[in-house]
C-alpha cells in the first residue's frame, strides 16, 4: 500500500481526504476518512496533512526544538507561503515536507502515505517520483549546462518533461547550453524551476527562492511559481520571511518559534507580477 | 548526465586525479614489467628445459662403465641414463678461452639446441660450440679450433653452433661469480673425439627422470635409491636445485619477482593513500551538490556510485595502462639485460594470471577506498548535507596547553595546529617524502654495495695483484718453486659437499700455504686470524646447513669417497665463495696431499709463462675487478629504475599533496593576506611546515631504505653474501635530492600566494 503513493494513477483513485474549507483548521482524523465527492468544488483533496510534529535536536543537556507539535494541512494545486522570521522553523517545515528530514515526533502524510514510516530508500523515493525543490541558491550542479542539470532527472524519473521544454517554458530556450557560472541569478533560478519541474512532481517546494534574487527578477520568478499552480494545477509550498508575498499565495502558514501560529485562506489572492517590496 | 559531471570534475581536479593516475600506473607498471618479465623468463626457461630434455640427477664419480648404467636403469622410474666425460680446458688463440668441453654419447639428456651447422649425432667427428663465444670471436661452422685439456690436444672442426638447457649460466673458475661467455667456451664432441680412448673415463652419468615423478620429494627419493644402488662412497648425486646453471637462473627469476612486489607495493600504497585524501576532499568539496542530488531524488546507491567511479575510473586506467606499457617496455627492456648474463633462447614477457588478478584487485581496492571516502558526506539526511559542514570540533593538544607553546612565535603555532588538525594529509606527504629518500638510499646502496664487495673481494679478502692458476699437471714441487720465484702463496681451491642434517649443500674449499694475500674477516666484517688447528666457515653456508659455531659438519671432496666429520671452530663471512677455509697444515692432518690450483702473487708475471704446460691462466686482480662491474648491468637496470622511481614518487606525490593543502589554506591565506601580512612571509609560513614534513619523512625514509637494501642483499642469491653498504655521499645524495624534490614542489605552490585574490577567496561559498 505503501507505494501507491509512486504510482499517480492509483493516487488519484477512490481515497481522497476531505476538509471544508470554512471549518477549523485542525482536522479531525476521523472526520477526513469520512467519505467524499469530487464533484464538492468547495472542497478539495488534501496532498499533505501534518499532525503534532516535531523536530528536536539532542545538543547533551538540553533539547533544542526546530519544529514543536505542528499541525496543518495542504490541499492539492494550492500556492501556500510559509512565512516566518529566521530561526521560527520554516525550513525545518520543508524539510520535512521534502522528505529531506526525518519528524522527530508526529505523523506526517502525503496522500494517505505517512511519510515518518518511509525507509530512507522510500523517502528517496518518493523525493525522487513527487517532490521538486527550488533553492535559495539554485544549487545547479556547476559542472553541468543549464539542459544537462534539467536532462539530469531523466536519470530518476520516467516521465518527465523534455529538458528544452521545461527550459522554453522559463524562458531559457537560448541560453540552454550555458554552464551556471555562465548565467545571471535569475537565469539560474529559473534553470532550477525547469529542473524541480521537468519532473512533474506533485509537490513543488521553494525555500526563499527569490532570496538571492533583485526586485524584478524575484518578480519573475515568482510569477514563474504562480503560474505552476495556477495552471499547472501543481501544489507549490513556498518557504519565505517576506511577508509581501503572503498576498499571492492560497493559504499562508506563518510560523514563529517552532510552532505554527496561523493559517490564513485567501480567497483572491495577487498576481505575482503586481507584487512590490 | 552523472557521467558527464564525472568526466567535468575530473578534468576540475585533473592534477590531484592525474598524480593518482600516474600512482597506479608507476605501480601497476613495475609490478607487470618484472612479473611478466620473471614469468616470462620463468615459462620460456622451462619450455626450453623440457624441449631439450634437461638432466634430472647428476652422478659424479671417478669413472662410470656401462655397467653402472645399467645399475642406475634398474632403479624405478628412471627413464634413461646417459654417461659423459666433463672437463675443463682451453681454448688455444682466443685468449686462451676457459673451456667446458663435454663427450657425450648418444645426447639426448640435456641435449644441444643447434642454430647453425649440421645436427649432432653420435658418430660424427668435430666439435659443436656454444653459439655466443662462437659469434663473438667470430668462429664459424668449418673452422677449425685447437682445445687443450691438460696435456691433450685436440684439433676439431667447427660443426655447428648450440645452446644447451644444462648451460643455462656458466662461469670461468677465474671470475668465479659473473658470466663472460666470450671468454668462456662451451662444447660437445662425441666421445669418439677424445684422443687417448684406451684410457678415457667417463666422469658423469646424467639420469632422465620420468616426467610423472619428477616433482621434488620424488626426484629426492630417487636419489636416495640411486646413492643405495651404488654403495660408492666417491660419488655425488645431485639434481636440478644443485646445479648451478639451474639454481641462479632460478634465483634470478624469484629475485626480480620479489623486486617487483615490493616496488609495487610502495607505489600502490601511496596511489591508495592519494585516492584517500583526494576523494575525501572532493566529496567534501562537494557537499552542497550532494545535498541537492539527495534533494532531488538521486538515491544513496546512485549518488555513492557516481563518487566511487571517480577512484574507480581513474584508477583502472591507470592500472591497465600501466599494465600495458610493463608488459611491452619494461618486461623487454629488463630481459634485455639477460642477454649477456644467460643463454636462453627466446627470451620474452609473459602476462600471467597473478598480473591480471593484481590489476583486478588494484582496481577493486580503490573503488573500496572512494567507496570510504565519500561516505562520510552521504551519511546524513540531505536536509543536513545541504547546509555547510558543522566547523570541525577543536580540541587543544597536550602541546598547546603547555607553557611552551606561549613561547613559540605565529608562524610555528599555525603550523603545529595545521598539522594536527590535518593528520591524513601530512601522513601522506611523509609517507610520499619516504618513499622518496627510501628508494633513492636503496638504489645508491646498491652501487655502494657492489663497489664495497669489489673492493672488499679484490681489497681486503685477497691482497694479491696477480693470480696464477695451475693445470692439473702441475705438481707440489712446481707449484713450490713457482711460488719461490715470484714470493707468492699457494691456494688449493677445491669442490666440496657437506652434509648436516637432511640439508646437503655443495661449496668450495680453500686451503691455503703459509702468505699473506688471503685474509678472512669475521661476522661483523672485523679481520680475524684464520684458526690454525681447524676450519673455518662462511656465515652464509653455515646458515644454509643451519649449524653454528662448535658443530660438526660431513664433507668430502668432490671425486674423493673420503668423509670427513670436522668441528667448525670459526665462522667468517665472505661475499662470493661460500664453503670452508683452512690451512695446510690442518688439511694435510686429515691424510689429504696439498696440490695447489693456484699461485697468489704481487709480483708481475709475465705473459709467456702461460705457454708452460703446468699453467693454465695468469689473472690480473684488475682486469678482474673490470669485468665483474661490467657483468652488473643487470643490478644496475634495476637500480635505474629505483632512481626514476623515487624521484617520480616524490614528485607526484608532493605535488598532489601541495594542491591538496594549498586548496584547503586558500582561505587561510587570504584572511592572512587581509590582514597585512606579506607574500614572503605566508610562503615561509607554508614552506616552514614542508620541510619539518620533509625531514620527519627522510629520517623514516633513512631508516627504511636501509631494511630495503638490507632485503635485496640478503635474498640476492645463495652464492652471494653481500652486506649492506650505505656510503656518506649516498646519504647527502639521498637527502639532498628529496629535500629538492620536496621544496622545489612546494615553491611551485607557494609562489602561488601572491596569485590569491583576497576579494574572491573571501567571497562566501556558492
Amino acid at each position: 500500500m505503501i507505494m501507491n503513493i509512486f504510482d499517480k494513477k492509483k493516487s488519484e483513485a477512490e481515497q481522497v481526504d476531505i476538509i471544508d474549507l470554512d471549518n477549523d483548521k485542525t482536522l479531525d482524523k476521523n472526520k477526513k476518512l469520512k467519505t467524499a465527492s469530487k464533484e464538492n468544488k468547495k472542497r478539495k483533496k488534501v496532498l499533505i496533512e501534518f499532525k503534532n510534529v516535531s523536530k528536536k535536536y539532542d545538543q547533551g543537556e538540553n533539547v533544542f526544538y526546530a519544529l514543536k507539535d505542528a499541525s496543518l494541512t495542504i490541499n492539492e494545486g494550492e500556492m501556500v507561503v510559509i512565512l516566518g522570521p529566521s530561526g521560527a522553523g520554516k525550513s525545518t517545515l520543508l524539510n520535512l515536507l521534502g522528505g529531506m528530514d526525518s519528524a522527530s515526533e508526529g505523523h506526517i502524510w502525503f496522500d494517505g502515505e505517512d511519510l515518518t514510516t518511509f525507509s530512507d530508500n522510500l523517502l528517496t523515493k518518493y523525493r525522487a517520483q513527487n517532490v521538486g525543490v527550488v533553492f535559495q541558491f539554485y544549487n545547479l550542479i556547476p559542472t553541468l549546462t543549464a539542459y544537462e542539470n534539467v536532462a539530469l532527472m531523466k536519470d530518476i524519473k520516467n516521465d518527465t518533461t523534455d529538458p528544452k521544454e521545461a527550459l522554453s517554458a522559463v524562458g531559457l530556450a537560448e541560453h540552454m547550453h550555458q554552464f551556471p557560472s555562465q548565467m545571471s541569478g535569475g537565469e539560474q533560478q529559473r534553470t532550477s524551476i525547469a529542473r524541480a519541474v521537468a519532473k512533474n512532481p506533485r509537490l513543488l517546494l521553494c525555500d526563499e527562492p527569490t532570496g538571492a534574487l533583485d526586485t524584478d527578477t524575484g518578480r519573475e520568478v515568482l510569477k514563474l511559481l504562480q503560474d505552476m499552480s495556477r495552471e499547472k494545477k501543481r501544489t507549490v509550498v513556498m518557504v519565505t520571511h517576506n511577508s509581501f508575498f503572503a498576498d499571492i499565495a492560497d493559504t499562508v502558514i506563518r510560523v514563529k518559534n517552532g510552532g505554527i501560529e496561523s493559517v490564513v485562506h485567501n480567497d483572491s489572492p495577487k498576481d505575482a507580477s503586481v507584487v512590490n517590496w | 548526465m552523472l557521467i558527464k559531471k564525472m568526466w567535468r570534475d575530473l578534468l576540475g581536479n585533473k592534477t590531484q586525479f592525474v598524480s593518482i593516475f600516474l600512482m597506479s600506473l608507476l605501480g601497476m607498471l613495475v609490478f607487470v614489467g618484472l612479473d611478466a618479465e620473471s614469468s616470462g623468463a620463468g615459462i620460456v626457461v622451462n619450455d626450453y628445459y623440457k624441449k631439450y630434455n634437461l638432466c634430472d640427477i647428476w652422478i659424479q664419480g671417478a669413472g662410470f662403465s656401462d655397467d653402472d648404467i645399467r645399475t642406475a636403469r634398474k632403479v624405478g622410474g628412471i627413464e634413461d641414463v646417459e654417461k659423459r666425460l666433463s672437463l675443463t680446458g682451453t681454448v688455444e688463440k682466443y685468449d686462451n678461452a676457459y673451456a667446458y668441453i663435454n663427450f657425450v654419447t648418444t645426447n639426448n639428456i640435456s641435449s644441444m639446441m643447434l642454430y647453425e651447422g649440421e645436427p649432432y649425432t653420435k658418430d660424427s667427428k668435430g666439435v659443436w660450440l656454444q653459439e655466443w663465444f662462437a659469434t663473438h670471436n667470430n668462429i664459424r661452422v668449418g673452422d677449425i679450433i685447437r682445445v687443450k685439456i691438460d696435456s691433450l690436444y685436440i684439433d676439431a672442426e667447427v660443426k655447428g653452433l648450440i645452446d644447451c638447457p644444462e648451460y643455462v649460466y656458466y662461469v670461468s673458475e677465474s671470475d668465479m661469480m659473473y658470466p663472460n661467455y666470450e671468454k668462456c667456451a662451451l662444447m660437445f664432441m662425441s666421445e669418439i673425439m677424445y684422443p687417448d680412448r684406451e684410457h678415457m673415463i667417463f666422469n658423469q652419468l646424467l639420469v632422465d627422470v620420468k616426467e610423472e615423478i619428477s616433482d621434488e620429494e620424488n626426484i629426492i627419493l630417487l636419489k636416495e635409491k640411486l646413492e643405495k644402488a651404488f654403495d660408492r662412497e666417491d660419488i655425488a648425486v645431485t639434481d636440478r636445485n644443485q646445479n648451478l646453471s639451474f639454481a641462479t637462473f632460478d634465483s634470478e627469476v624469484k629475485q626480480h619477482k620479489a623486486m617487483g612486489i615490493m616496488f609495487s607495493a610502495v607505489f600502490l600504497t601511496i596511489a591508495l593513500l592519494g585516492i584517500v585524501t583526494t576523494m575525501a576532499r572532493v566529496t567534501a568539496s562537494q557537499r552542497t551538490q550532494i545535498g541537492t542530488l539527495k534533494a532531488l531524488g538521486f538515491s544513496k546507491m546512485t549518488i555513492t556510485f557516481h563518487y566511487v567511479s571517480y577512484g574507480l575510473v581513474i584508477s583502472a586506467a591507470g592500472c591497465i595502462i600501466g599494465a600495458f606499457i610493463g608488459y611491452a617496455v619494461l618486461a623487454p627492456w629488463i630481459l634485455g639485460f639477460f642477454v649477456g648474463s644467460y643463454l636462453v633462447p627466446g627470451l620474452r614477457g609473459i602476462i600471467t594470471g597473478l598480473d591480471v588478478t593484481v590489476t583486478v584487485v588494484s582496481v577493486i581496492i580503490a573503488a573500496i577506498v572512494s567507496f570510504f571516502s565519500c561516505r562520510k558526506e552521504l551519511k546524513d539526511a540531505p536536509a543536513v548535507t545541504l547546509k555547510p559542514p558543522a566547523p570541525k570540533k577543536i580540541k587543544h593538544t597536550m602541546i598547546e596547553k603547555s607553557k611552551l607553546w606561549l613561547m613559540l612565535d605565529f608562524s610555528t603555532q599555525w603550523n603545529i595546529r595545521d598539522i594536527l588538525r590535518n593528520k591524513m594529509r601530512s601522513f601522506m606527504g611523509i609517507l610520499g617524502v619516504v618513499g622518496c629518500s627510501m628508494l633513492l638510499i636503496c638504489g645508491f646502496g646498491c652501487f655502494d654495495s657492489i663497489n664495497g664487495l669489489m673492493d672488499k673481494m679484490y681489497g681486503e679478502l685477497m691482497t694479491a695483484k696477480n693470480k696464477i692458476v695451475l693445470s692439473q699437471e702441475a705438481d707440489i714441487g712446481y707449484a713450490y718453486d713457482l711460488a719461490v720465484k715470484y714470493k707468492g702463496q699457494m691456494v688449493q681451491e677445491t669442490s666440496v659437499e657437506f652434509v648436516s642434517g637432511k640439508v646437503k649443500k655443495s661449496g668450495s674449499a680453500t686451503i691455503i700455504d703459509k702468505g699473506n694475500y688471503i685474509h678472512i674477516q669475521d661476522k661483523a666484517l672485523k679481520p680475524v686470524k684464520l684458526n690454525k688447528s681447524g676450519i673455518a666457515m662462511t656465515n652464509k653456508m653455515a646458515g644454509l646447513l643451519q649449524v653454528k659455531e662448535g658443530d660438526f659438519v660431513k664433507w668430502h671432496l668432490v671425486g674423493d669417497d673420503e668423509w670427513q666429520y670436522s668441528r667448525i671452530l670459526q665462522i667468517y663471512r665472505d661475499p662470493s665463495i661460500q664453503g670452508i677455509t683452512m690451512y695446510r697444515s690442518v688439511y694435510e692432518d686429515l691424510h689429504y696431499s696439498f696440490k695447489p690450483t693456484a699461485i697468489l702473487t704481487n709480483k708481475s708475471v709475465p705473459k709467456e709463462i702461460i705457454d708452460e704446460d703446468e699453467i693454465s691462466s695468469v689473472l690480473n686482480i684488475a682486469d678482474m675487478k673490470a669485468a665483474f662491474s661490467e657483468t652488473m648491468e643487470m643490478m644496475n637496470a634495476m637500480i635505474y629504475i629505483m632512481v626514476i622511481a623515487a624521484v617520480l614518487l616524490g614528485v607526484v606525490v608532493l605535488y598532489n599533496l601541495g594542491v591538496l593543502s594549498f586548496v584547503e589554506k586558500t582561505r587561510e591565506v587570504a584572511t592572512l593576506k587581509v590582514l597585512g601580512f606579506k607574500s614572503g612571509r605566508i610562503r615561509n609560513i607554508l614552506q616552514k611546515q614542508n620541510i619539518w614534513l620533509t625531514i620527519i619523512g627522510i629520517c623514516l625514509g633513512l631508516y627504511a631504505g636501509w631494511g630495503m637494501l638490507y632485503i635485496i642483499c640478503t635474498t640476492v642469491s645463495d652464492t652471494l653474501d653481500m652486506y649492506p653498504i650505505i656510503s656518506f655521499a649516498t646519504y647527502m645524495y639521498s637527502i639532498v635530492g628529496t629535500f629538492l624534490v620536496s621544496i622545489a614542489v612546494n615553491f611551485m605552490f607557494s609562489g602561488k600566494v601572491k596569485t590569491i585574490d583576497m576579494v574572491d577567496a573571501l567571497k562566501g561559498v556558492e
